[in-house]
C-alpha cells in the first residue's frame, strides 16, 4: 500500500499537474468554451425556450391532444404577428397585412425596400414573435411528419425506426440541448484523452531510463513492483478522469439544460437511437464511454512506456493511435455512439476489442517483465 | 561546427525507426488524402485547355472567339439531339432520368465538356460586374463589426483597408483577375491545396521536427552518456553541432514531406498551363470575397512563397525547440510545452482587448503565419491582412529565435552537468 502510494506520487507530480492544467486550458479555450458561452447559440434560444415550455406543459411526450394545444398557442402568436404587421405602412403597401401573407410572400423577387423591412423585423427590432413562429412552424412540421420514413442504409435501421414509431416515441422535441451536449462531451473526451496519455506515458520509462530497475527488482518486492506500478497508473488514470469530469460538468451546469434531463433520446428531433435512455441516462452513458476510452489509452500508454527506448519514441509511437482515435474513433464511439446511423454492434464491439487488446498487451508485458534480462 | 559531427548527430534522428515510421505513415496518409479527393480531376483539364486555346489572359477578343467556338459546339449538340437550344443548361435542365440512355457515351462526354465550357464562359462574363460591385469600405466595416474590433484597432484596420483599396484598383487596372484558373466555387482547389493539404504537411512536419530536435539535443542526457561526451576535448561545443544538426534534420524532414506530397498532388491534378495565372484570378474566388494578393503573384510564385514560409517556420520551430530543450532538459516536458506553445500562439490574439493594437501585434506569430497560409500575401484575409504580415513575422521571430538559441548556448556553457 505504501509503495502504491509512493508510485502514485511519482506519477502525479506538481510539474505534471501544471502541464495538465496547461493542456486542459488550451483545449478548453480552443474547443469547449464556445459550447458554454454561446449556448443557446443565435436563434437556438427560441428553440430552447419553446422546448422548455413544451416540457412544462406536456411532460416528456406530446400526444395528439397536446399537439392541438401547441397549435393553439401558435395561432395566438400568429394573431400577435398580424397585429404587429397591420400598422406598418411599408408592409401593408406591399400587400402584406397578415402573417400568412408575410410567410408566403415571394421574398426572392421582392423590392429592396420591403426586403429591408423584413430584415428589420428579424434583426433590428428583434421581434421575438417572428423568430418563435418560425421555430413553432418547424416543430409543427416535425410533428406532422413524425411517421414518415426517411431513407435508410440497411434493413436494421428501418426496423428500429418502425419500432420507435410503433412505440409512439416520435422525435418532436427541439434538439438544441442534446446537440450542444454532444459537441461539448466530444471535446471533453478529447481533453481527457490527451490528459490521460500525458500523465501516464512517462511513468515506466522514467524508472528504466534512470536505471533504477536494477535496484528495484533486486529488492524484497522484486519484479512484482511492475504490477504495483500498473496499479498506480490505473489509479492515477481514474483520478485524472474523475477530477476532469467533475470540473467540466460543473462548467456544463452553466448551460442550464436540466429541464431536458427526463426526455428520452428518441423524443428529440433527429436522435433515433438503438436504445432509449433519457437525456440524464445518456449523460451517464457517455461518461462510462469516456472512462473506457481513458482506461484503454492509459493502459496502452503504460505498455508503450514499458517497451520504447526513449522519450521521442514514447511520444512518436502514440501519435498514430491518438490521431486515429480523434479522426476515426470520436464520432462513432463518443459523439453518435447509440444513434441508428451507426451500426448497433459497432460501439460495443469496438469498446470490447479495445479493452481486450489493451489488457492482453499489458498482461504479455508483465509476463515478459518477469523473465526479462534487466542488465542489458 | 564540424560537418562530420553534425551528420552523426543528424543520424541519431534520421535512423530512429519510430521517426522514419511516422514519416512514412504521414506521407502515405497525405497521398491517400489527395487521391481520395481526386474524383473530379478530369473536369479540371478544361481550364488547361482554355489557356491552350485562348491564351492565359481573358480579353474581349479571346472571349469573343471562345463564345463563337461554343456556338459551333452548340450547333453540333443540336444535331445530336435534334432540337433548338440556347444553352447546354437548358438541355440538361429539361432532361429526364430515362432520357439518359438516348445518347451514347461519347455524346455524353461531349455534352459534359460543353457544360463545363459554358460554366467558364458564364463566369468570365460576370467578372466585371462582380468586381465593380465590391466596395472595400463596406468590407472593412463588415470585418470590424464581425470581429467586434473597436478603438485603435479599428482605426489601424481601416487605414490598412484604405491602402488595400488602392492595390485593389491597381489590380483591376492590370486585369490580374482576368486570367483563367479552375472555377473556385465549383472545385475549391485553392482551399484544397493550401488549406487541407498544406495543413496536413505543416502539422505532420511540426510533430516530427519537435520530436527529432528534442531527441538530438537531449540524446546524451537520456542515454546517460553525457559525462563522457561533454568531457571530451570538443566538450560543450558539441551543442553548436547539435543546433546545426537539429535545423538540418528539420530541413530534411520538411523537404521529404513537401516533395513527396506536392509531387503527388501535381501529378494527380493538372496545372500545366496554369502556373502563370494570377493567384488573384476571379476564377479563384471561393467564398464571399475573392482572393486578392498585395502583389502581382502567379500561382507558381505564390506556391513558392508559401513553401518558403513553411521552411522558415519549421526551421525556426526547430531552433525554438532546441533552446527550450537546453533550458528545461526534460524531453517529455519540452515536447508537450512546444505543442502547447504552438496552439497558445493561435489563441493569444483572442485574449487581447479588441480595442487595442495588441490584438494585431500578438497575431504576428509563427503559428498564425503558418496556419494562415491559404491567405498569405493577401489583403483579403480578415484580421491579419496587413501587407507586412509575412515578412515582419518571419524577421521578428528569426531574431527572437537566434537570441534564444545564443542565450541557451551561453547558459549551457556554464551549466552544471551531473
Amino acid at each position: 500500500m505504501r509503495i502504491l502510494w509512493n508510485e502514485l506520487k511519482k506519477i502525479l507530480t506538481w510539474k505534471m499537474m501544471f502541464l495538465l492544467v496547461l493542456v486542459n486550458s488550451v483545449v478548453f479555450f480552443l474547443r469547449i468554451e464556445f459550447y458554454i458561452e454561446y449556448f443557446p447559440n443565435g436563434s437556438g434560444i427560441y428553440s430552447y425556450d419553446i422546448g422548455v415550455e413544451m416540457i412544462d406543459k406536456y411532460g416528456t411526450q406530446m400526444d395528439d391532444e397536446e399537439f392541438l394545444d401547441f397549435k393553439e398557442v401558435y395561432d395566438l402568436q400568429v394573431k400577435e404577428a398580424d397585429q404587429y404587421l397591420q400598422p406598418l405602412k411599408g408592409f401593408v403597401d406591399a400587400g402584406i397585412d397578415s402573417y400568412e401573407k408575410f410567410n408566403t410572400y415571394d421574398w426572392g423577387s421582392s423590392s429592396e425596400e420591403v426586403y429591408q423591412l423584413r430584415n428589420n423585423v428579424y434583426h433590428e427590432d428583434k421581434v421575438d414573435t417572428f423568430w418563435e413562429l418560425q421555430e413553432r412552424e418547424r416543430l409543427i412540421e416535425f410533428y406532422e411528419m413524425k411517421e414518415v420514413l426517411p431513407g435508410f442504409d440497411n434493413a436494421k435501421q428501418e426496423k428500429r425506426y418502425k419500432e420507435l414509431i410503433a412505440a409512439e416515441k416520435y422525435g418532436v422535441y427541439p434538439s438544441v440541448a442534446i446537440e450542444n451536449f454532444r459537441e461539448f462531451i466530444t471535446n471533453v473526451a478529447i481533453a481527457i484523452l490527451f490528459s490521460v496519455v500525458l500523465v501516464i506515458s512517462p511513468m515506466i520509462l522514467r524508472d528504466r531510463s534512470r536505471q533504477l530497475l536494477a535496484l528495484q527488482y533486486t529488492s524484497k518486492k522484486g519484479r512484482n513492483l511492475y504490477k504495483t506500478k500498473i496499479l498506480a497508473g490505473l489509479v492515477a488514470t481514474f483520478i485524472v478522469i474523475t477530477s476532469l469530469l467533475t470540473v467540466y460538468f460543473s462548467i456544463y451546469s452553466l448551460n442550464k439544460t436540466s429541464m431536458y434531463f427526463d426526455i428520452g433520446m428518441n423524443t428529440f428531433i433527429g436522435n433515433e437511437s438503438w436504445y432509449d435512455p433519457t437525456f440524464y441516462q445518456y449523460i451517464w452513458l457517455t461518461v462510462a464511454a469516456i472512462y473506457v476510452v481513458g482506461f484503454v489509452f492509459g493502459l496502452l500508454a503504460m505498455s508503450f512506456s514499458s517497451i520504447v527506448p526513449n522519450t521521442m519514441a514514447l511520444i512518436g509511437i502514440q501519435i498514430p493511435f491518438i490521431i486515429g482515435m480523434l479522426i476515426f474513433g470520436m464520432r462513432p464511439l463518443i459523439k453518435y455512439f447509440i444513434l441508428i446511423w451507426n451500426p448497433q454492434w459497432l460501439a460495443p464491439t469496438a469498446y470490447n476489442t479495445m479493452v481486450v487488446v489493451s489488457v492482453l498487451f499489458i498482461n504479455y508485458l508483465w509476463k515478459r517483465e518477469k523473465k526479462r534480462d534487466i542488465v542489458s | 561546427m564540424d560537418i562530420r559531427i553534425v551528420w552523426h548527430e543528424c543520424k541519431k534522428a534520421l535512423l530512429s525507426p519510430i521517426l522514419v515510421g511516422l514519416l512514412l505513415l504521414f506521407t502515405a496518409f497525405n497521398i491517400f488524402l489527395i487521391v481520395n479527393n481526386s474524383y473530379f480531376k478530369d473536369e479540371l483539364k478544361v481550364a488547361n485547355r482554355l489557356v491552350e486555346n485562348y491564351g492565359r489572359e481573358i480579353t474581349d477578343l479571346s472571349l469573343n472567339q471562345f463564345e463563337k467556338d461554343l456556338q459551333v459546339d452548340l450547333v453540333k449538340l443540336e444535331k445530336i439531339i435534334g432540337q433548338e437550344l440556347s444553352s447546354v443548361h437548358e438541355f440538361l435542365d429539361g432532361l429526364n432520368y430515362e432520357d439518359h440512355e438516348l445518347y451514347s457515351e461519347s455524346d455524353w462526354q461531349f455534352i459534359e465538356q460543353l457544360r463545363l465550357k459554358e460554366m467558364y464562359l458564364g463566369m468570365a462574363n460576370e467578372i466585371d460586374g462582380k468586381y465593380t460591385r465590391i466596395d472595400l469600405k463596406k468590407v472593412a466595416e463588415e470585418t470590424i463589426t464581425q470581429t467586434k474590433v473597436s478603438g485603435n484597432a479599428a482605426k489601424t484596420l481601416r487605414n490598412e483597408y484604405e491602402e488595400f483599396s488602392k492595390r485593389f484598383e491597381e489590380m483591376k487596372q492590370n486585369e490580374e483577375h482576368k486570367e483563367w484558373f479552375f472555377a473556385g466555387n465549383a472545385y475549391f482547389m485553392h482551399k484544397f491545396l493550401f488549406k487541407t493539404v498544406f495543413l496536413h504537411i505543416i502539422i505532420e512536419a511540426l510533430m516530427l521536427i519537435i520530436l527529432s530536435t528534442v531527441l538530438i539535443t537531449n540524446y546524451e542526457f537520456e542515454n546517460r552518456t553525457h559525462l563522457v561526451t561533454y568531457g571530451t576535448p570538443r566538450g560543450r561545443r558539441l551543442m553548436k553541432d547539435k543546433l546545426g544538426a537539429s535545423v538540418l534534420t528539420a530541413a530534411l524532414l520538411t523537404t521529404f514531406i513537401l516533395v513527396i506530397t506536392l509531387s503527388i498532388y501535381f501529378t494527380v491534378f493538372d496545372y500545366t498551363n496554369l502556373w502563370g495565372s494570377s493567384i488573384s484570378s476571379a476564377f479563384n474566388w471561393e467564398y464571399n470575397f475573392p482572393h486578392v494578393a498585395w502583389w502581382d503573384l502567379s500561382i507558381g510564385f505564390f506556391l513558392a512563397g508559401v513553401v518558403v514560409i513553411v521552411y522558415i517556420t519549421m526551421l525556426l520551430f526547430s531552433g525554438l525547440t532546441f533552446a527550450l530543450t537546453t533550458l528545461v532538459k526534460n524531453s517529455y516536458v519540452t515536447s508537450i510545452l512546444m505543442a502547447i506553445f504552438f496552439v497558445l500562439a493561435l489563441l493569444i490574439p483572442g485574449f487581447m482587448p479588441t480595442s487595442s493594437n495588441l490584438l494585431f501585434i500578438t497575431g504576428y506569430n509563427l503559428s498564425i503565419l503558418v496556419m494562415n497560409i491559404p491567405a498569405s500575401f493577401m489583403g483579403s484575409s480578415g484580421l491579419f491582412m496587413f501587407k507586412n504580415f509575412e515578412w515582419m513575422t518571419a524577421v521578428c521571430w528569426t531574431i527572437i529565435t537566434i537570441v534564444l538559441c545564443v542565450f541557451s548556448l551561453k547558459w549551457f556553457n556554464k551549466m552544471d552537468i551531473h
